[in-house]
């Protein structure tokens, strides 16, 4: 027996052709053929959900406003934080992300927002999902026009995959929609009860022109990617510890989806739970550090197969949270935030932009230097090979030489 | 067409679904719509003290630290609650409720929501947990109704108008009201169900018209009105929108959830707005608003695709919107104009709509009768599908249409039979994100484990194939359930499955193979 490692480089092609049906090989051949020119890249967004207190996860550890602002919450030098530069500091929960920065395989990305913020969660979390204005709705997500603009052929749903029991409207588009599964075998299992497989068996249409031929269809589709998944995804078995956390039995699926060959372009994975009004120290530390020893695993593992220069991890958070503390010894909500990027081919590592300026607020809120949707555009253009332009809606402009 | 499907595809559409006895009655569909307006005339309001949560009020503790005060804008923001609990001591919180009125400081029947900053984190639990029991009493009402009222058709369209004039609000005494002044207008007049909501505290703050003032207009409610409710895109210009802003200012709530004037935040100065100048009021603005024939034909197309076909057909919609203008916004006039047309039972607009999850559950219950030990997972099934009352994704309500289905939740709606009937298991973990009620509930808390018990009121039903030989039933059967015409393999696969099953057990099998199938995700 051949070890692993070979075993995978030679199966990872075939392994499609070995287990998948017959019939349903022509689906999949189209599918994987038809993808965009992302020359095997694919991007990894991770969802911190509740919203982050930026601030306390990169901190500005010199900025006396800072301290100022959060008497007891701010995090000081001696409570072990992880300087980034003379500015920045991570959050003392988070060294495994401080050992990726020192090896210049994360940048920091400050002050990300949109103009007139919405601070309800629901509605923040719209706007980064479908990429939209404040002031507009738009009913798919960004990453799901992705798909339709890259994609609009592709007969198989797994080109965008979400390690989630439901589907995010980031992954919806007009006509592709990605696939949300906890687990392949999971997934598997429920195309296999009986009555569903016998029904999904049937002669699917070829095109949707009626609703009934969608739902076949869109049946039809989800069989077959089930199976590939399964299927492929036994090739790679993960030997790397992640932490005994959902988010990272998530990020575990994950890493073994991408190191079996799987043809996603796009996952989508999410941590919640930041809605940190009350005592933050405690409960943001805690995710922070879920955050962290998930994402340092998750490296760990793409590194050893050789994925992670094609891998590109972008964090957000619908909105970050003001800058005074609050009476609990918490954060209310805020506005701009960072994102954080994680990859093995970065072009620009380390922080990308100026530090939050805590000395010019927005009656007690960060003011956003950068829109969101400039990130979006450049890693659609830059990594993904896409038009950004045309997914976003209108032209944004992008961050040269980053990713 | 038969007469059974056309009586069919009236109870889906203009209500939740026919019941066995409403095909068997022998009545033309003529008569069925007659009926069903008849028995929509009456209103009801929806309401029980569970669903009217008191708030807390904190103590007032001499000496201590002043209340760090909130930017308002924080305050006037909105959530509901996004969250599931399933877990066992789910209802005991629900029985929690008096408890938490008798806290000192509350003060019962005076609705005053708190700045959360001011409450201690058990008081911010404790009246999160109130809010959301609140709105899963709303919810649960809501769909009792949906299932059993007779005013079938009046629950439909206030679940239309629901979607229309879509509002999603922290507090759950200000959404109930919003959803019984639309539940009241639903079947009225257009203009005054209009200048109700526009009145209704819930949606002021919403779309933030408490920060329509004269000195900063916000111009939100501004131009949702006119985007969302009235004539559509494309038929204003962005000064329509500030002028109309302008028009807005000074309308407000009072502390007792009462519309209030605001008179000096009001810009009395004149405004132009589509072409005409005066110093126009808000109520102008919507009467002008009406004077638009667009808004007679943006109300109409959106009506019929909701209620014939997603893609809109001129032919049949100019007509009704000509009509709907001239009967200066009947509605009750306008549903029987549609449902009585002849392309309405047209098998081109018949088991072609995709149900909506609301509609998919509801359907469920009213035509099999269904009775729930516990109702509370229907939330769960709500959420997972993408479609829970009172927290619609945004302003402009649910989308809709073939976005309902994605893989996984065309896979959990073809599993959900298995999971009501046969005692199946629902495996699925809600996303905790859009949660400001419960921050951090453990996964077990966020997922469905629980076997639900439910009735099956099966005597109807068998009433129904009483005179129909055996072999034929499952045909029978499946006329009645599904309204997209059986793919033949699957009316042999349903057969199958029911003659494996013990004699008793047949019929239940019968329905929960047809209710599996994608043919039953159409109406």
């Amino acid at each position: 027996m051949t070890n692993r490692r070979d075993f995978l480089k030679t199966s990872v092609l075939a392994s499609s052709l070995l287990f998948v049906p017959k019939f349903l090989h022509a689906l999949d051949r189209q599918g994987v053929a038809r993808l965009g020119n992302s020359n095997g890249r694919r991007l990894v967004v991770i969802q911190l959900g509740g919203g982050n207190d930026g601030l306390n996860t990169i901190v500005p550890y010199r900025n006396d406003l800072y301290y100022k602002a959060r008497p007891t919450l701010a995090l000081r030098e001696q409570s072990g934080l992880l300087t980034l530069n003379d500015d920045l500091a991570l959050n003392p929960a988070m060294t495994k992300l401080k050992a990726l920065y020192d090896e210049g395989r994360m940048g920091v990305l400050n002050s990300v927002g949109y103009p007139n913020p919405d601070r309800s969660h629901f509605r923040s979390m719209d706007i980064w999902q479908s990429g939209s204005a404040a002031d507009q709705v738009v009913t798919t997500g960004w990453l799901g026009r992705y798909l339709d603009s890259n994609c609009a052929e592709c007969q198989v749903p797994y080109t965008g995959v979400e390690v989630d029991d439901t589907l995010s409207l980031a992954m919806k588009g007009g006509q592709r929609k990605g696939l949300a599964l906890k687990n392949p075998e999971k997934f598997h299992q429920i195309t296999q009860n009986h009555f569903i497989a016998q029904v999904s068996g049937e002669q699917a249409p070829s095109n949707a022109s009626s609703e009934l031929d969608y739902l076949y269809k869109t049946l039809a589709e989800t069989s077959s990617s089930a199976e590939y998944l399964y299927q492929t995804s036994k090739v790679y078995k993960s030997s790397v510890t992640y932490p005994n956390t959902e988010f990272g039995r998530n990020l575990k699926t994950t890493a073994e989806l991408i190191n079996s060959g799987i043809e996603t372009r796009v996952f989508y994975v999410s941590l919640s739970g930041f809605d940190t009004h009350v005592r933050q120290h405690e409960q943001q530390g805690k995710l922070l550090g879920d955050l962290a020893e998930g994402l340092g695993a998750f490296t760990e593992d793409l590194q050893k197969s050789g994925q992670f220069d094609s891998t590109l991890v972008m964090t957000f958070s619908e909105f970050g949270r003001r800058v005074q503390q609050n009476a609990s010894n918490g954060t209310d909500h805020g506005t701009a935030n960072n994102m954080m990027l994680l990859g093995g081919a970065l072009r620009k590592p380390g922080i990308l932009n100026a530090a939050p300026d805590l000395a010019n607020l927005d009656q007690g809120d960060l003011r956003y230097q950068l829109d969101f949707r400039s990130v979006y555009a450049t890693v659609l253009r830059d990594w993904l090979g896409a038009n950004d332009t045309a997914i976003l809606g209108s032209e944004f402009e992008r961050l040269s030489g980053i990713v | 067409m038969t007469t059974q499907k056309r009586i069919q595809h009236l109870y889906w559409r203009a209500g939740f679904g026919p019941r066995p006895e409403d095909v068997d009655a022998d009545m033309s569909p003529r008569k069925a719509l007659r009926k069903l307006l008849r028995e929509s005339e009456k209103f009801e309001p929806l309401d029980s003290p569970l669903m009217r949560y008191t708030e807390i009020k904190p103590p007032f503790v001499a000496g201590s630290a002043p209340a760090p005060v909130m930017d308002s804008r924080v305050t006037g923001m909105t959530t509901t609650p996004d969250q599931m609990a399933t877990s066992a001591n789910t209802s005991a919180t629900v029985a929690g409720l008096a408890p938490r009125a008798l806290l000192a400081g509350s003060t019962p029947g005076r609705p005053m929501l708190l700045r959360r900053s001011q409450l201690t984190p058990q008081q911010r639990k404790m009246e999160n947990e109130g809010i959301r029991d609140a709105f899963y009493q709303m919810n649960l009402g809501w769909m009792e109704r949906m299932a059993n009222s007779l005013a079938q058709l009046r629950e439909k369209m206030t679940f239309f108008w629901h979607g229309h004039f879509a509002c999603r609000v922290r507090q759950p005494v200000t959404a109930l009201q919003l959803n019984n002044t639309i539940r009241q207008l639903a079947l009225g007049n257009f203009g005054d169900l209009l200048l109700a909501v526009s009145k209704e505290p819930a949606m002021l703050q919403f779309l933030n018209n408490q920060q329509n003032r004269k000195q900063h207009p916000n111009e939100n409610f501004a131009r949702e009105v006119m985007e969302l409710f009235t004539i559509g895109r494309g038929n204003y210009t962005e000064h329509d929108v500030k002028e109309a802003a302008r028009a807005f200012t000074g309308w407000s709530s009072d502390e007792q959830h009462q519309f209030i004037f605001r008179e000096k935040q009001h810009d009395t100065g004149s405004k132009t707005f589509i072409g005409r100048t005066g110093n126009f009021s808000g109520e102008d603005i919507l009467t002008i608003l009406l004077e638009q024939p667009k808004t007679a034909e943006f109300i109409t197309t959106k009506l019929y695709r909701f209620f014939v076909n997603d893609t809109p057909s001129p032919a049949h919609i100019q007509p009704l919107a000509q009509a709907f203008y001239k009967s200066h916004y009947d509605i009750s006039a306008l549903l029987e104009q549609m449902f009585s047309a002849d392309w309405f039972y047209e098998a081109a607009n018949v088991g072609n709509r995709i149900k909506s999850p609301i509609e998919l559950l509801a359907g469920i219950k009213r035509t099999l009768g269904v009775q729930m030990e516990d109702p509370k997972p229907l939330i769960g099934y709500e959420k997972a599908l993408g479609q829970t009352l009172f927290e619609p994704p945004n302003v402009a309500g649910w989308p809709g249409g073939r976005n309902w289905i994605d893989s996984s939740s065309l896979l959990l709606r073809l599993q959900l039979p298995q999971v009501l009937f046969k005692n199946a298991q629902f495996n699925v973990a809600l996303k905790e994100d859009e949660n400001d009620i419960l921050p951090s509930v453990a996964k077990a808390d966020r997922t469905f484990r629980q076997q639900v018990k439910t009735h099956l009121e099966l005597k109807p039903i068998a009433a129904f194939l009483a005179k129909i030989p055996e072999d034929q039933q499952a045909a029978k059967l499946s006329e009645f359930l599904l309204q997209a015409p059986i793919r033949p393999e699957n009316l042999v696969l349903v057969q199958q499955t029911a003659a494996k099953a013990p004699v008793e057990a047949r019929l239940k099998t019968m329905i929960t193979s047809l209710l599996a199938l994608p043919e039953y995700q159409l109406m």
